[in-house]
């Protein structure tokens, strides 16, 4: 009982907005999870960096964004989740500034204003505004409560959800503009939205897929073109695909060895380090080794849903399943197109691509997970008392 | 808290959030499910690819068969190394300054040369050739030089090399590039780019000589070019791609070079013969007439095939191409001529076995011939005739009229069956390619090639006596090639055997058939062919220009027309007054029995006008320096040899 009442002290005396033993309460099979798939991300980084040079190789790299993520991470969990979402329109605010910052100063790679510097660093405003869009749908849902049943409060999330998607789309960056989307039905639907609503807002935007088509750019018509048929251009615009293919299949059950893939390392892959990281998981482990990696994602999103089903509120659930939802994107996404089931576009795996902010964001994304559930132990205590 | 409005929605917040778990679960297993199909079905299928993807066999070129001469110390045909400069722009700061100093020391275009290392700046380990074989002195100088040249260095290659020129060029054949239909036939022994043999014995034995190519399997990245370079050894090997990637090798297949040919040829022999045709257009054939090897068979006009393997020889190459004078064609094998009075030894052979004719049978020679009284007059080539003939007479004067009357006897079937024995108008069955194999005339030949043309008119086709009349002095539509005529004189050197000439000496000994002619018969020929050349006193014989001191020798002159004789009365009796296309084929035909080993010549010189004066030299000199020069070393030789043996 002392312990009880100490915790009951703890909640309802002395709990402050931050308290990093939060730390020390949060779950661990979900820790475990993402641990293990942090080293697996590492070591296929590591086996990567022997055909993707860099002065700094990237799986070093990769450390400090861990270190970084994690960082941030711990920041999300000590803080009480309800006073991060209360602080939600600020961040979400802040992106906006931000992604209009790049519209205007972004750094060009590859085709695409995505970066912002500051200093010797850069980094993508849009990675964050994925969290922050989760940030905020969860405060808009929480204030309007059961409002959302009504049709001007349901469309309002969607223009919540439509700037940022705009200015993201305007980069051009496609798979982040995309991701946008499910998020926002997975947590409409959560929320506890009409389903017809939702329905009908799904049957328009496939009426509208014919119109979409024409504001395509050529190279990502191309891109679906290819997917169709990419034997047709083998050499040339199929390449990627028929490579990919030709990567993951060679793989076989048990792989060719760490480190021993040809595919990749005799650079007939390109982007092996990033967005094509899985293919290079299933040529050096095989079929067994893409099982793992597969598994251990399910196991974390389905960890992330039960933590987020245990939130006492419907905030802190919205939230763990938001996160959950950008995870299970980019994981199905990502693994979907590596094996030739949608066309190529750019959408990097969490904990195993390269890529500074999005790490950090997957990070963010774990910490938001942990974050929903770090209470729950109080309320049942409470309940119990 | 219990209260809480959020906590009347969770019943059917459950069933939302167990509808997003089985989403996930779902969504799993299709990613799963996909890989199972990648991975495992069709898993073998992708890996071949891969393998595809990954290894590069770079081809490493067999040494080809060497080419020895009649005996193995003398090369015809080898293989050396050809020494390229190359250049990589990636080991080099300054590519103008090397540039200007090649240019100093090997004489090349600098501006042409820096272009094209301006053309591979994106893959700057790519090999630029600077110069191709270069010589010896040039290397010389480079290597004084390489501190200043860096980036410069040598890579070696086989090249096939002819020893002795245009000498035996047409026999010993050329190397070209494999053509498109040739490549169909050929795969997968031949590739894109392969050399094969052209002509002669490189063409015939080309499958010996070519050896099986070996192969460098390398793991090359996605693109990129492996560079093949040699150690001092000549050795190839690849280190890094044409991006200066390392490259690993996979396995090495090592090439089997190419078996050796050996030659019956005497090529000291085969050079004094087209040194005697020299400035003309002829051929000599020498055979050993026991055997049948071919020890020499001159042609000239020659060519050197090793124009053909050579850089910088593009002018000399299409010259042999396209000379019309078709230096790159053997006329000892490669073309017919009408045999003319050579013709008419196998005529007497074919009358004595026939029994038609005795040795003193005479024939009367008026200077002219009639099948009736009121027919056509065939003249003799001396108008004034030669009188009452026997056998030797007719054959060493070459009277036409005692050979038309044994003609006639004979008849056009047994002529043809005699001439086919003695191997003219059929393929000798040399071992060389695109043999002609001349043509003797019969009736069905003609019925053949004429009655297409004249189906009704068949006094176009029919065979008459005038044809045989024609065809026993060998005119007509007769055509033998010298290699023939050399095999038809064999016969009477060797017993009346009919001798299958070969040059490659694995062929060899014994290719001649049974006698087909009694010993009479070749003893009655062969007085006929020895009076021929050692009757000097008058009437003399036609062939006294091939006598060799101390040695037996026979010969027959033939002389064969190109224009009716009515065409050349015009001209008067000077041959520098008729032209050049409008002179008869001179003919002779030689043959040593009695000697060790025994031969036979042919001689032919293309409008050489008369065989007396323009081929009986010509063979006189072959036979002598076969026997009198040659002898004695070759029989050296063989002392040395019996000696070791021992």
């Amino acid at each position: 009982m002392i312990s009880a009442t100490h915790d009951i002290d703890i909640m309802d005396a002395h709990i402050g907005v931050f308290d990093y033993r939060n730390l020390f309460r949060a779950d661990r099979v979900l820790i475990v999870l993402a641990l293990a798939l942090v080293v697996i991300g590492l070591l296929t980084l590591y086996s990567a960096s022997r055909s993707a040079y860099s002065e700094i190789p990237y799986y070093v790299k990769q450390m400090v964004f861990f270190v970084a993520g994690a960082g941030l991470a711990a920041l999300i969990v000590s803080f009480d989740y309800r006073f991060l979402i209360s602080f939600a329109p600020f961040f979400y605010v802040l992106c906006l500034v931000l992604l209009l910052l790049v519209e205007f100063f972004g750094i060009t790679v590859k085709g695409g204003q995505r970066w912002l510097g500051v200093g010797p660093l850069t980094f993508q405003p849009s990675e964050f505004t994925k969290l922050a869009l989760v940030y905020m749908l969860a405060w808009y849902f929480h204030t309007i409560q059961h409002r959302i049943r009504y049709l001007p409060f349901f469309l309002l999330a969607f223009v919540i959800t439509g700037i940022p998607m705009v200015l993201i789309l305007r980069q051009p960056n496609l798979g982040t503009a995309g991701l946008l989307a499910p998020v926002l039905f997975v947590m409409l639907y959560m929320a506890g939205c009409k389903r017809w609503h939702l329905v009908a807002v799904v049957v328009a935007g496939l009426a509208a897929i014919p119109v979409a088509w024409t504001q395509l750019e050529d190279y990502q018509k191309e891109r679906v073109r290819t997917f169709g048929n990419p034997a047709a251009d083998a050499r040339g615009k199929g390449w990627q695909t028929v490579q990919t293919m030709i990567t993951v299949g060679s793989g076989g059950m048990w792989g060719k060895g760490f480190r021993e893939g040809t595919q990749t390392h005799l650079s007939f892959l390109p982007e092996h380090h990033t967005d094509f990281i899985f293919a290079l998981v299933a040529e050096e482990m095989g079929f067994q080794g893409a099982v793992v990696v597969l598994a251990l994602f399910g196991a974390l999103l389905w960890r992330g849903i039960v933590l987020a089903r245990g939130s006492p509120e419907l905030q802190g659930t919205l939230v763990g399943v938001g996160a959950v939802t950008i995870l299970a994107f980019h994981v199905f996404v990502n693994i979907a197109i590596t094996i030739g089931l949608m066309p190529v576009t750019g959408i990097p795996l969490p904990f195993l691509s390269y890529g500074g902010t999005f790490y950090v964001t997957t990070m963010m994304c774990v910490g938001a997970m942990l974050s929903v559930d770090v209470r729950r132990g109080m309320f049942s205590e409470t309940d119990g008392a | 808290m219990l209260d809480h409005p959020e906590k009347q929605r969770y019943p059917e917040f459950h069933k939302r959030v167990r509808l997003l778990g089985i989403a996930l679960f779902v969504a799993l297993c299709i990613l799963a499910g996909r890989l199972w199909q990648l991975q495992i079905v069709d898993g073998e299928h992708y890996t071949q690819q891969a393998e595809r993807n990954r290894l590069r066999p770079q081809v490493l070129e067999a040494p080809r068969g060497m080419i020895f001469g009649r005996d193995s110390s003398i090369v015809l045909a080898d293989n050396r190394a050809a020494t390229d400069l190359m250049f990589i722009s990636a080991e080099s700061e300054d590519p103008e300054a090397v540039a200007e100093r090649l240019a100093e020391l090997v004489d090349i275009d600098p501006q042409a040369f820096l272009e094209q290392v301006h053309e591979h700046r994106r893959q700057p380990y790519t090999q630029i050739p600077v110069k191709r074989d270069i010589s010896r002195t040039a290397l010389t100088r480079v290597e004084e030089h390489s501190f200043a040249l860096p980036g410069v260095f040598t890579v070696v290659r086989p090249q096939r090399r002819y020893l002795y020129g245009s000498t035996g060029g047409q026999l010993l054949g050329y190397l070209g590039e494999i053509g498109p239909e040739e490549l169909q036939r050929m795969r997968p022994t031949y590739k894109m780019g392969d050399r094969i043999g052209r002509g002669g014995v490189e063409q015939y034995y080309e499958s010996r000589l070519h050896g099986t190519d070996g192969q460098l399997l390398m793991n090359v990245y996605a693109s990129g070019v492996p560079q093949v370079r040699t150690d001092a050894y000549g050795r190839p090997y690849i280190e890094t791609d044409s991006f200066g990637r390392r490259l690993r090798e996979e396995t090495q297949y090592p090439p089997e070079s190419g078996e050796s040919v050996h030659l019956t040829l005497d090529i000291e022999l085969q050079a004094f013969a087209e040194g005697l045709l020299e400035g003309e257009r002829g051929a000599i054939v020498v055979l050993n007439a026991e055997t049948g090897e071919v020890l020499a068979m001159a042609s000239q006009p020659t060519y050197d095939p090793g124009v053909f393997v050579k850089h910088g020889e593009d002018e000399a190459r299409r010259e042999a191409l396209t000379d019309s004078d078709e230096p790159m064609k053997n006329r000892g094998y490669q073309d017919a001529y009408p045999p003319g009075s050579i013709f008419k030894l196998a005529m007497a052979a074919a009358a004595l076995e026939e029994g038609l004719v005795s040795r003193q049978t005479r024939y009367f020679c008026p200077g002219h011939f009639q099948i009736s009284n009121r027919g056509r007059r065939w003249r003799c080539w001396r108008r004034s005739g030669h009188g009452h003939v026997e056998m030797n007479e007719a054959l060493a004067h070459s009277c036409d009229v005692y050979f038309y009357n044994i003609g006639l006897e004979l008849g056009v079937d047994r002529i043809h069956e005699w001439m086919t024995r003695f191997g003219l108008g059929v393929s000798t069955g040399i071992d060389l390619p695109r043999e002609e194999t001349g043509l003797i005339p019969s009736r069905e030949w003609k019925r053949e090639t004429r009655q297409p043309h004249y189906p009704n008119e068949p006094w176009e086709w029919n065979w008459y006596d005038g044809d045989t009349v024609n065809l026993s002095i060998g005119q007509g539509a007769a055509g033998t090639t010298p290699l023939q005529a050399a095999v038809m004189t064999a016969a009477f050197m060797n017993g009346g055997r009919r001798v299958y000439p070969f040059i490659n000496q694995e062929l060899g000994p014994a290719r001649v058939s049974e006698p087909f002619l009694r010993p009479e018969t070749v003893e009655a020929v062969w007085n006929g062919m020895f009076m021929c050349v050692e009757k000097t006193d008058y009437p003399s014989g036609t062939g006294i220009r091939a006598q060799v001191e101390g040695l037996a020798v026979g010969g027959k002159t033939g002389t064969s027309q190109n224009v009716g004789l009515h065409h050349l009365e015009q001209y008067g009796d000077n041959v520098e007054d008729i032209p050049y296309h409008m002179r008869h084929h001179a003919w002779f035909v030689a043959g040593v029995p009695d000697e060790d080993p025994p031969i036979a010549v042919s001689v032919l010189v293309e409008h050489g006008h008369a065989g007396s004066r323009a081929a009986a030299p010509l063979a006189r000199e072959v036979v002598d320096y076969f026997y009198t020069y040659r002898a004695p070393s070759e029989s050296l030789l063989m002392a040395k040899r019996e000696a070791e043996d021992e």
